[in-house]
This record gives structure tokens, C-alpha cells and sequence, in this order.
């Protein structure tokens, strides 16, 4: 039957304008759910659901960006029903974690970036981990990913302004996190 | 700019995110200012520290199994002709469901056609998978007390792929699911209800016993009953391929359990 050829076309098209976005959407899909198997699982699921949709991306479009939306929904989704997440839109100014968060480039006198210069591989994604999830997806986004600030305001379905203050707040908790992590090591003395 | 309204720039300033005009004004502060200078060395240290993570790559075995469904999600796809139909479809079974009395006369071909594309859509359309015939029967008996015949199409090029426990006119039934080349073939095994079974199509007669035909949204059908039992296959395959299917079907029956 001649229209069985039409599928094949349709699935190159879609390995080589979105598969190849496929480490993205794996970290990504990490640093949403912190766990392998369930990573591998909803990067599938956002993958078929592309294919699905395929139809409805606009060639020329940002396939990144397309795809990371629908990663992003399908993990929202995830989340409903399992609910195993705090799942804040907007964290604003709320404290959480052990540490508390200050602004902590004002904080005079401390060596700084001494401290994050000690830093581990491990130590990023640990305090990742801890953020709200608004302020850790603007920041695997934007700072790990290196999507623009536009391209987020798709993924994450928010204005460019609560892009920007997530990144900011979500950068100094980071910031405050890892160098707390530094000092657990013990590279750097308390006292300091 | 002074060093407040820097201040509230600082990350799209770093970023490389400012409008033209505001990119220039807010260098325009960062030469003068070195308090913000540091701010600024400050934030692109750690956007460094960021970059530097390491960047995993996804699993080869995770590659391979999205390529792998995607093209099984392709080839499924390409089985439904009228993709709009299928909704179009399930409100007419919900229709059916709250109001028997209004229920048109071919509502189980309808209904088995809608499963048809139902579970061609899905990504593993049998619960059980098997292309053993036997298997699949035993798994029948065992999970819901069927007793369904499942005859060896192989020799016509039609693989068995497995079955599938379904619901047609509120009853159990069974599904089994074959597959020629890219075409899938279903044969439903629904038990008669007590008010009769009511098929509606073309009488057509073939090896010497009745078989009604109907066409429903681009696929064929072939139903019969033995008064206890509707079979029925659905499938965009031919008439001769289905009705020769049913023939295979009815002998095997007739040697299992008696004429």
C-alpha cells in the first residue's frame, strides 16, 4: 500500500530535528526527577508525545525548546498524580532547606569564591536537588542547558520578568547551598 | 544607570539578555563602578562553575528504545485512516452505552472496530505476547475462564502477536491480535448476549457457511456466531484474507470443541 510510506519519512524527520536533542532532554529530565529509571521513563514519554505531536511543530521553529515543553508537562503531569514534590509556581521569597538563604554576595568579608572554587562535581546536583522546583528548572535551563531567557518563558509558561527573578533568587540559594556543601567537606573552616 | 538599577540588571546584564540600549547604559555603569565590577565578575564565576558540570549524554539503550518506539508509534499511526473518527467513535459507543434501547443495530461491529483502533494505538496492543497459539489460549482459560480458539494464520504470513481481555457489549471478550507485514488483524470473541446477538451487514457466503460483511470507517469486518459466541475480525486487510481467516477459524473450533 503506497501510504505506508509516508511514516518513515515522518520518523527521519523527527530523529534527526528532535532525537537529536536527546542529552538535553535526558539531563534535563535528571535534574527534574533526581532518579534514573524514572528520568529514562518520562524522557520516553515526552519523546512519543513529540512524535505524536510532531505534526503540530512548526518547522524552523526551536525543536529544543518544543521539546523541553512538553518534557516539562509531562513531568507536571507526573508530579499531580504522584504528588511526591512540593510544587510551588511561584516559591517567592519563602526559606527552605537547612540553610538559610541571604543575599549572599553582600555578605562582606567571606572569601567567597574561594569556597565554590572547592566545590565537587557531586555538590551541584546535591543542591540542585534542595531548590524549589521553580528555581531549579530557570537554573538547569538557563546556567546548565544554556537556553535563552525566551526559550524558558515557553518551557515553564511564565512571563520573561519571572524568569529573571527566579534566576536571581534561584542562583543566590544555589550560591548559599554550595558553599555550605564546601564547608561540610571541610575545605573551608567555619570560623572563616 | 546607577548602581540600584544595575543591580536589578545584573543577571540578564551577565546573561547577555539586555535590550540593546540597557546592554549599553548598564556597560556604561560597570567601567565606572567597581563595586558592581565585582558583582559582576562574581556571577560569571559562577555561571563558570555551572558550565563546568559534567554533561551526560543519554544511554545508547535509551536511544535505541525511543528510536525503536517512535517507528512503532509511526507504523501504528499509519493503520488509522480517519484519525477524527475515533473520537467521533467513542462518543457514539458513550451514547450507546447510556441508552441500550437506542443502540443501532451493528453497535458490536462498531464497537469492535473502535477497540481496533483503539489498540493500534497503543504501544503493546496484547496484554499477553505470544506467537504461540496454545499460550495464548491457556492464558485465556487461566486469567478470565475463556475458552477461545486461536488458529495458526502463519502459514498465510499472518503472525499471531498475542491477546488482550476486552469489554464488548458490557461482556468479557477476548482479543486476539495478528499482524501481516504492517497490518493488524483483530478477532474478537464476544459471548452472545442473553437478548441474542444483533449483527447487521452484506450476507456472504464462503466454503459453504454465512458470513456477514461491513465496512466501518475504512476497516472490514467479518462477524458470525455459533449462537454462543460472535466472532468477529476487523482489519484493514481484504475480504478474501479475512473471510479465508474465519473459515480457518470456524474448522479449528469445530475440532477443538465440536461443530
Amino acid at each position: 500500500m503506497p501510504r505506508w510510506a509516508w511514516p518513515g519519512d515522518r520518523t527521519r524527520e523527527f530523529e534527526e530535528t528532535a532525537l537529536v536533542h536527546l542529552d538535553t532532554l535526558y539531563r534535563s529530565a535528571l535534574r527534574l526527577t533526581h532518579n534514573r529509571a524514572e528520568a529514562e521513563d518520562l524522557v520516553q514519554e515526552a519523546c512519543l508525545r513529540a512524535f505524536r505531536g510532531f505534526h503540530r511543530f512548526n518547522p524552523g521553529t526551536n525543536c529544543r525548546a518544543w521539546l523541553l515543553t512538553i518534557l516539562k508537562n509531562a513531568f507536571l503531569k507526573r508530579l499531580k498524580q504522584g504528588a511526591h514534590e512540593l510544587l510551588d509556581s511561584d516559591p517567592g521569597d519563602q526559606q527552605r532547606g537547612a540553610i538559610s538563604i541571604t543575599d549572599a554576595g553582600r555578605t562582606r568579608g567571606h572569601p567567597e569564591e574561594e569556597l565554590l572554587q572547592t566545590v565537587l562535581h557531586g555538590d551541584v546536583d546535591r543542591a540542585l536537588k534542595t531548590l524549589p522546583l521553580a528555581h531549579r528548572e530557570v537554573i538547569v535551563l538557563a546556567d546548565l542547558e544554556g537556553f535563552s531567557y525566551k526559550e524558558i518563558a515557553q518551557i515553564v509558561d511564565c512571563p520573561i520578568g519571572t524568569v529573571m527573578s527566579r534566576l536571581s533568587r534561584g542562583r543566590a540559594q544555589l550560591r548559599q547551598l554550595l558553599g555550605g556543601l564546601a564547608r561540610e567537606h571541610g575545605y573551608v573552616k567555619e570560623s572563616e | 544607570m546607577n548602581c540600584i538599577e544595575f543591580e536589578a540588571r545584573l543577571h540578564p546584564y551577565v546573561d547577555g539578555e539586555l535590550e540593546m540600549n540597557e546592554m549599553a547604559a548598564a556597560e556604561g555603569h560597570v567601567v565606572q563602578c567597581a563595586e558592581c565590577r565585582a558583582r559582576v565578575e562574581r556571577e560569571r564565576g559562577f555561571r563558570q562553575l555551572l558550565r563546568r558540570q559534567p554533561r551526560e549524554s543519554a544511554p545508547p539503550e535509551l536511544r535505541a528504545m525511543i528510536r525503536a518506539r517512535v517507528r512503532r508509534s509511526a507504523r501504528l499511526a499509519a493503520m488509522r485512516p480517519v484519525l477524527v473518527g475515533t473520537t467521533a467513535a467513542a462518543a457514539l459507543l458513550l451514547v450507546v452505552t447510556v441508552l441500550p434501547s437506542l443502540r443501532p443495530t451493528s453497535s458490536l461491529v462498531s464497537d469492535l472496530v473502535s477497540k481496533h483502533v483503539t489498540y493500534a494505538q497503543i504501544e503493546q496492543p496484547a496484554e499477553f505476547v505470544s506467537q504461540d497459539p496454545r499460550a495464548v489460549e491457556t492464558w485465556f482459560r487461566q486469567r478470565a475462564d475463556l475458552r477461545v480458539t486461536v488458529s495458526d494464520y502463519s502459514p498465510s504470513g499472518i503472525r499471531l502477536v498475542g491477546g488482550r481481555l476486552a469489554e464488548a457489549e458490557e461482556r468479557k471478550a477476548a482479543y486476539v491480535l495478528y499482524e501481516k507485514g504492517h497490518t493488524l488483524m483483530s478477532v474478537f470473541m464476544v459471548p452472545v448476549p442473553a437478548r441474542g446477538a444483533d449483527l447487521s451487514g452484506t450476507r456472504v457466503s464462503y466454503r459453504g457457511h454465512d458470513y456477514l460483511t461491513l465496512e466501518r470507517k475504512g476497516y472490514n469486518t467479518v462477524a458470525w456466531t455459533d449462537g454462543k459466541t460472535v466472532f468477529g475480525l476487523v482489519s484493514m486487510l481484504g475480504y478474501e484474507a479475512l473471510l479465508e481467516c474465519a473459515d480457518r477459524l470456524r474448522l479449528d473450533r469445530a475440532e477443538r470443541f465440536g461443530a
